[in-house]
């Protein structure tokens, strides 16, 4: 919290973890989570097989925890033999597991989509006999050892701070800045607002905040200019995910509004919109990489019986547009596209006035 | 309130609502508890007649309370529809206040937790910051989640809780902390959200948790150890919760262990300063490595290293637990339970060698017969048993059969004729605080 005070330029982008489990866990941070030497060896002998539920594969936080998962499970010779991509639909994960619980398939690593009502297929999974590591959160009311063996997330709350700090710089003294926030009982989208909340409350009492909520992505455009529309002075918005983010930039520059955004995750549109100096200021990223590698090794110390802690958490990274390249190579493990190269240095020499006008 | 009474009088044929909250509030647990759920059951388990059964539910329905769900089990004949009691007719605001952290949940009117929050706090900020932040996550929590409109508060808070005098008088919390005295934390946040609240000693919301969804789930006698900054215990025995005479029963932390009290040697503080001074002289190099690396130690590191085999730790973890396990162990004797659940931060980090050390001295001390099916087990809850304790806690209140009678008439606690006195008189007592004083004008 300290470390993210107001006007303190985010130099240092590793965050320390603020948030605490989905039961008020302490972190473990992810770093810690080793197999040794003689784990490994068991590891791969034993030839594990594990299946991937997600709420969708088509994003580029997914794809990314995908590649974690699968590059570490390779190491220690297991197979990630299957993976489920949910498309946002509660039925579909509900069933997806109640599959898997037949299939040949010693651990399930699954993203749970809402709350309470896939608790108990989750459950039921893990009663069959399967291993299960949870990623971002587990529904209320399931508990660890019992109903999971862990659960590995971002530090939701850290990053809902980051991108409180990064917007108040951008919002005038007795000014009105907007939450663009999920409409789904999600975990991790409340942990970020309130997160933003209580930085907001907390540094920038004088700030008022207003809300539009949206229910799917392609609700997030007309959010966010009812938001506009019914709260004059509005000089920023923080949006609780990079894909209705730029669903609001396209609605406002369409109608020729240019407002600063934070919001959390470095997907490729928002840190092209960063690196052209666009209304993107700043975003505070996951990740998913290094989180899909932890599950992984997560996952293969439960598979050996090893103790696992209940919520292990990796720490965001804020970004902002002066490191976009090299934040985006941190996150993706990949070289930035060209596009954000060149939009970087077509932009510097408009930085100051942009900046100016933000 | 008398309009209300008459309102829903007027609905329908009669209803000799005022003469029948006894058989109302009795029926209303039976289908609550699942202990009757059809007429013939109700009937049978009531012994009251057929038609005031028929009144009774029907009142119900109408209150709200109830809903006729599925269809039962035939027992030759029609197969009987079930009642079902309405959980969602209202909600429960809880929360779990401790040193370093705050949690916070809705809960339904069965007690099963909705949805939560946990977040760091301290609880030296004062009571202000801490309520302030209360009624901005609740509040924020009620629109969000679009759940109904609160019952009732329940508050797990650190140390002992007084008995109230009466129903729905607040009692002071937190007295020792010195920011905390004299400040009425109780009768605001009731004000704030008109409902009443409930407080428990965070020990017994805790162990109150463990026996509704943890490890004692379905067992009758249990003990939860809570090995944080303090150490404390809770106790239910024949399914009761043990407050004690004043409230304040199960604090073990004040046992002798030698010329020094248990809390001071096996708390969390003292580990950490155990884990520190051996980080500086070099007795365990991982925490050398890991002060080094964050300029701190917390208990969560030396539960680590403990687990990672670093030797120093694990016999610092064991030697907590054995000392711990010596004060439960005569608490073993006298109570004779099925199961000990021990939680908190020293619990949830000390893993294995802590409770080794545990076991050791209870199975070690304890009556063969008393210690031959006893498990010892770490809670699985964390501080989530704290909040569904305390939901468990104002769903007992509530539905206390003395206190239901008072307010099933009236559809919900809220409506309560002596909580909403109390209402009156918290309402007039802080106008008056509010007030300027009277004759001092400013010069």
């Amino acid at each position: 919290m300290n470390s993210k005070a107001p006007g303190k330029t985010p130099g240092d982008t590793a965050m320390s973890i603020s948030g605490l489990g989905p039961h008020g866990e302490r972190a473990v941070p992810a770093n810690q989570i080793h197999l040794t030497e003689t784990d490994a060896d068991q590891a791969r002998a034993r030839r594990f097989s594990v299946a991937v539920v997600l709420h969708t594969t088509t994003s580029d936080w997914s794809k990314q925890e995908l590649a974690g998962i699968a590059a570490t499970l390779g190491l220690y010779s297991a197979a990630l033999v299957e993976v489920v991509d949910c498309n946002f639909d509660v039925e579909l994960q509900v069933a997806a597991l109640g599959r898997l619980e037949h299939e040949p398939v010693d651990a399930v690593i699954s993203i749970p989509i809402g709350n309470a009502r896939v608790a108990a297929a989750h459950r039921a999974l893990t009663q069959s006999g399967r291993k299960l590591v949870l990623l971002d959160n587990a529904p209320t009311g399931m508990l660890p050892g019992a109903d999971y063996a862990s659960v590995v997330s971002t530090d939701n709350f850290g990053l809902g701070q980051s991108c409180a700090a990064m917007l108040s710089t951008h919002i005038p003294p007795d000014g009105a800045a907007g939450i663009l926030g999920y409409g789904v009982d999600f975990f991790a989208t409340h942990e970020r607002e309130i997160a933003f909340r209580k930085w907001m409350g907390h540094y920038r009492p004088d700030v008022t905040l207003v809300r539009e909520r949206f229910a799917e992505p392609e609700g997030a455009g007309p959010a966010a200019l009812a938001m506009v529309e019914k709260t004059p002075g509005l000089s920023g918005i923080f949006a609780v995910w990079d894909v209705p983010a730029m669903k609001a930039v396209r609605a406002l520059a369409q109608n020729g509004i240019h407002l600063p955004l934070t919001t959390v995750d470095l997907g490729n549109e928002v840190a092209l919109d960063m690196a052209r100096h666009g209304m993107i200021k700043g975003v505070g990223a996951q990740l998913p990489y290094d989180q899909g590698s932890a599950a992984a090794r997560v996952t293969l110390a439960a598979l050996l019986g090893l103790p696992v802690p209940p919520w292990v958490a990796l720490a965001g990274r804020e970004v902002t547009p002066s490191d976009v390249i090299e934040a985006y190579q941190v996150v993706w493990h990949l070289p930035a596209p060209k596009a954000i190269i060149d939009g970087v240095r077509s932009a510097t020499p408009a930085q100051g006035q942009d900046e100016g006008a933000g | 309130m008398a309009e209300e009474k008459a309102t829903l009088r007027s609905v329908g044929r009669p209803r000799s609502v005022d003469a029948a909250q006894a058989s109302l509030a009795l029926l209303l647990n039976l289908v609550r508890t699942g202990a009757a759920t059809t007429r013939q059951e109700l009937e049978r388990r009531s012994e009251l007649g057929r038609a005031v059964v028929a009144d009774r539910l029907a009142t119900m329905i109408e209150l709200g309370l109830l809903r006729e769900g599925e269809l039962g089990q035939a027992t030759g004949g029609r197969a009987p529809r079930q009642m079902q009691f309405r959980q969602d007719a209202g909600s429960l605001l809880v929360s779990a206040i401790d040193q370093s952290s705050i949690a916070l949940g809705i809960a339904d009117l069965n007690g099963q937790l909705l949805v939560e929050h946990h977040e760091a706090a301290q609880l030296d900020a004062g009571p202000e910051v801490i309520l302030d932040r209360l009624t901005t996550i609740f509040d924020w929590l009620l629109q969000e989640t679009e759940k109904p409109a609160p019952w009732g508060i329940g508050l797990a808070l650190p140390g002992p809780i007084e008995k109230p005098a009466a129903d729905f008088e607040a009692v002071p919390v937190l007295q020792t902390v010195q920011s905390w005295q004299g400040f009425p934390f109780l009768d605001h946040l009731s004000m704030r959200f008109g409902v009443p609240i409930f407080a428990r000693s965070g020990v017994q919301a805790m162990t109150m948790g463990e026996a509704k969804a943890g490890g004692g789930r379905g067992l009758s006698d249990i003990i939860y150890v809570k090995l944080g900054r303090s150490i404390s215990a809770g106790l239910i025995s024949e399914g009761q919760l043990h407050r004690g005479a004043q409230g304040a029963a199960g604090m073990i932390g004040h046992s002798r262990v030698g010329d020094e009290l248990l809390g001071a040697v096996a708390g969390a503080d003292a580990i950490t300063r155990e884990g520190l001074s051996a980080a500086e002289d070099g007795r365990s190099p991982y925490l050398a490595q890991t002060l080094e690396r964050q300029g701190e130690l917390s208990v969560v590191d030396i539960g680590h290293a403990a687990q990672l085999g670093d030797l120093f730790c694990v016999e610092l973890l064991s030697r907590c637990g054995r000392m711990v396990g010596e004060a439960l162990a005569p608490l073993t004797n006298l109570i004779n339970p099925a199961l000990i659940v021990v939680g908190g931060v020293v619990a949830e980090s000390g893993g294995d060698s802590l409770l080794a050390g545990i076991r050791e001295a209870v199975y070690r001390q304890s009556h063969p017969m008393v210690s031959r099916d006893l498990q010892i087990i770490r809670s699985q809850m964390g501080a989530s048993s704290g909040l569904v304790g305390a939901a468990q806690v104002v769903v007992e209140e509530l539905f206390a059969p003395a206190t239901l009678q008072d307010w099933i008439g009236l559809g919900s606690p809220v409506r309560h004729p002596d909580f909403q006195k109390r209402l009156g008189r918290m309402t007039e007592t802080m106008a008056a605080k509010a007030a300027p004083p009277a004759g001092r004008a400013a010069p």
